[in-house]
């Protein structure tokens, strides 16, 4: 019989290769998989999350984890492949023109792939353009926008712009992040949402498709 | 001669200074009067110059500042790096992935590629007239080796892989140890390390990945005057205890470090400097709001005599001059007038 509460801490702990070989076991023993992920997974998230925003977790403890989940996401989601995953959203995520940083954008990405949404992540150096290409393709509730430099923040303006002008900007929730950006900033260009921790991200990300 | 780090030039400026020593991280912003490009600045030493001469007589600053250019470094050991216009350059990709590769790693020579701009800058600093305290900028163990080997990476590496780490580190240390004395040698008074990705990692983690390299870096250093100014711009109160583990006796922070909190923690022959928010402070605050935020942070410091106002990171090239004007007029004021010179929000002064 399976110890689902190893999953829980394997994923607390990071460690990727009892993440794996647990959920493996767990198949093979009949356990479904949504149990998995809903009872034990994002659980799991959510208190790597509540560590990280309380200090007693760091970056690296945050990325381990969600290397973790990921590891044994990559086993469940063929699995889920009828049904599509059980997913608290869909999030298009990237890094914007002219900036190559990506660790704020990674933590953001992990923590809400933890917290159970679909994240489509288009890497650094993502032009308007190609964020509306995923837009039009992967139809997300939301658009995660992060920027390192204070001269690559006018992408930000200029993606909105974009996703405006091709008349899909009302059908998603914009996000933006990164150290030089505030909520004036945010206000100024037109997002729906600004947060200044990765936690809180989640959290935003959460009310805004609920408010959809 | 004494060999006391905490005697160092900058420590000594600061604690004999008859007022409060303003001193914003700030070469790139100097091209709005010299008409020079971003470019220019990390690859002509003569820009250099020429920002920090313009800067200096705008604002009479005690301190003149070679630019920090976090790249070049990293260039020096072979990494390659991005160029785009009005930026500065940025690390791409990964110069090494593993054990072998670190090993395989060859240390550069203080001076190799755009290392020899910085030095170079130095040296033009040196001959002004006047005497400035003349700094250095180059980055900090860990965050050259998160650049060797990629940032994220880094952060995991530190808990899967210690041992490459440590390997990387070890090479890292080497060539800033020489990097820092060359800076010495070309008439540096002190050197500012920038060790941002350190402040990611948890307190134990900043102690045995950074503190620890730059302990005894900053040993070799000390000579009675040379100064070795920490920045660590992502670091938080809870990790002071594991940045002065480093044995350095001048710190620099961010806008995340409580700073009046962090004075009242250290000796007072230390010295802190810091922390205005680069962006949200002095890109896109109005004069008005500069003058607010930077008297504020005066009324919380006031009782400590070893505390530096600065911004809290190296000042971006669109930072606005009407905002450094702002801040230099609130702290000048605040010199002469006290505490009453603290304007509220809603005051045009």
């Amino acid at each position: 019989m399976t110890d689902l509460k190893s999953l829980h801490e394997a994923v607390l702990n990071g460690n990727a290769g009892a993440a794996e070989a647990i959920t493996k076991e767990a198949l093979a023993a009949g356990v479904e998989p949504v149990r998995l992920v809903q009872d034990h997974m994002m659980p799991a998230m959510a208190e790597v999350g509540r560590r990280f925003e309380a200090g007693e977790y760091f970056v690296p403890e945050l990325l381990l984890s969600a290397r973790a989940m990921k590891r044994a996401l990559v086993i469940l989601r063929p699995l889920f492949a009828a049904t599509g995953m059980p997913s608290a959203g869909r999030v298009v995520i990237g890094t914007v023109q002219g900036d190559l940083h990506d660790i704020g954008k990674n933590l953001v990405a992990s923590i809400l792939e933890g917290g159970g949404f679909e994240v489509i992540d288009l890497g650094t150096d993502v032009s308007p353009e190609a964020f509306l290409a995923s837009v039009r393709e992967k139809q997300p509730h939301i658009v995660a926008m992060s920027a390192l430099l204070t001269t690559t923040m006018p992408a930000m303006r200029a993606t909105i712009e974009v996703l405006q002008e091709a008349g899909v900007r009302d059908k998603i929730k914009v996000l933006v992040g990164g150290a030089p950006i505030t909520q004036r900033f945010s206000d100024e260009i037109g997002a729906d949402g600004f947060s200044e921790s990765a936690t809180g991200a989640v959290r935003l990300a959460r009310e805004l498709v609920a408010a959809a | 001669m004494t060999t006391d780090p905490a005697r160092n030039c900058f420590n000594q400026a600061v604690l004999s200074a008859p007022r409060r020593l303003a001193l914003p991280i700030a070469v790139y912003p100097g091209l709005a009067l010299t008409g020079a490009k971003v470019s220019d600045i990390v690859t002509n030493p003569a820009a250099q110059v020429e920002s920090q001469v313009a800067l200096r007589e705008r604002y009479r600053t005690p301190c003149v500042l070679s630019a920090m250019d976090l790249s070049a470094e990293a260039e020096a050991f072979g990494s390659t790096i991005r160029w785009s216009e009005g930026e500065v350059p940025t690390v791409t990709g990964r110069l090494v992935t593993d054990r072998a590769g670190v090993d395989r790693l060859v240390i550069p020579q203080p001076g190799d590629k755009r290392t020899a701009v910085s030095l170079e800058a130095v040296r033009g600093l040196r001959k002004l007239s006047g005497r400035p305290l003349v700094l250095g900028g180059c980055i900090g163990p860990f965050s050259l080796a998160a650049r060797l080997v990629g940032v994220s990476e880094a952060m995991e590496l530190t808990l899967t892989e210690p041992e490459l780490m440590h390997a990387l580190l070890a090479k890292s240390t080497s060539f800033l140890t020489a990097y820092v004395r060359a800076f010495r040698e070309a008439g540096a008074d002190g050197v500012i390390m920038a060790e941002p990705a350190a402040g990611l990692l948890s307190p134990r983690a900043l102690a045995e990945y950074s503190s620890t390299y730059i302990k005894p870096l900053g040993e070799s250093m000390a000579d009675g005057h040379f100064a070795l100014i920490l920045h660590n711009c992502a670091a938080r109160l809870p990790h002071l205890s594991a940045v002065l583990e480093s044995g350095l006796h001048s710190f620099h922070f961010g806008a995340p470090m409580d700073l009046a909190a962090a004075l009242a923690k250290v000796p007072s022959e230390v010295v802190l400097a810091g922390n205005l928010d680069p962006a949200a402070v002095f890109c896109q605050s109005t004069p008005e709001q500069v003058r607010f935020a930077t008297a504020e942070l005066l009324l919380r410091t006031l009782p400590f005599p070893n505390f530096v106002v600065s911004s809290g990171c190296d000042l971006p090239p669109n930072a606005k001059l009407e905002n450094l004007d702002a801040f230099h007029h609130i702290v000048a004021r605040q010199a002469e007038h006290g505490a009453a010179a603290t304007p509220t929000p809603f005051s045009t002064q």
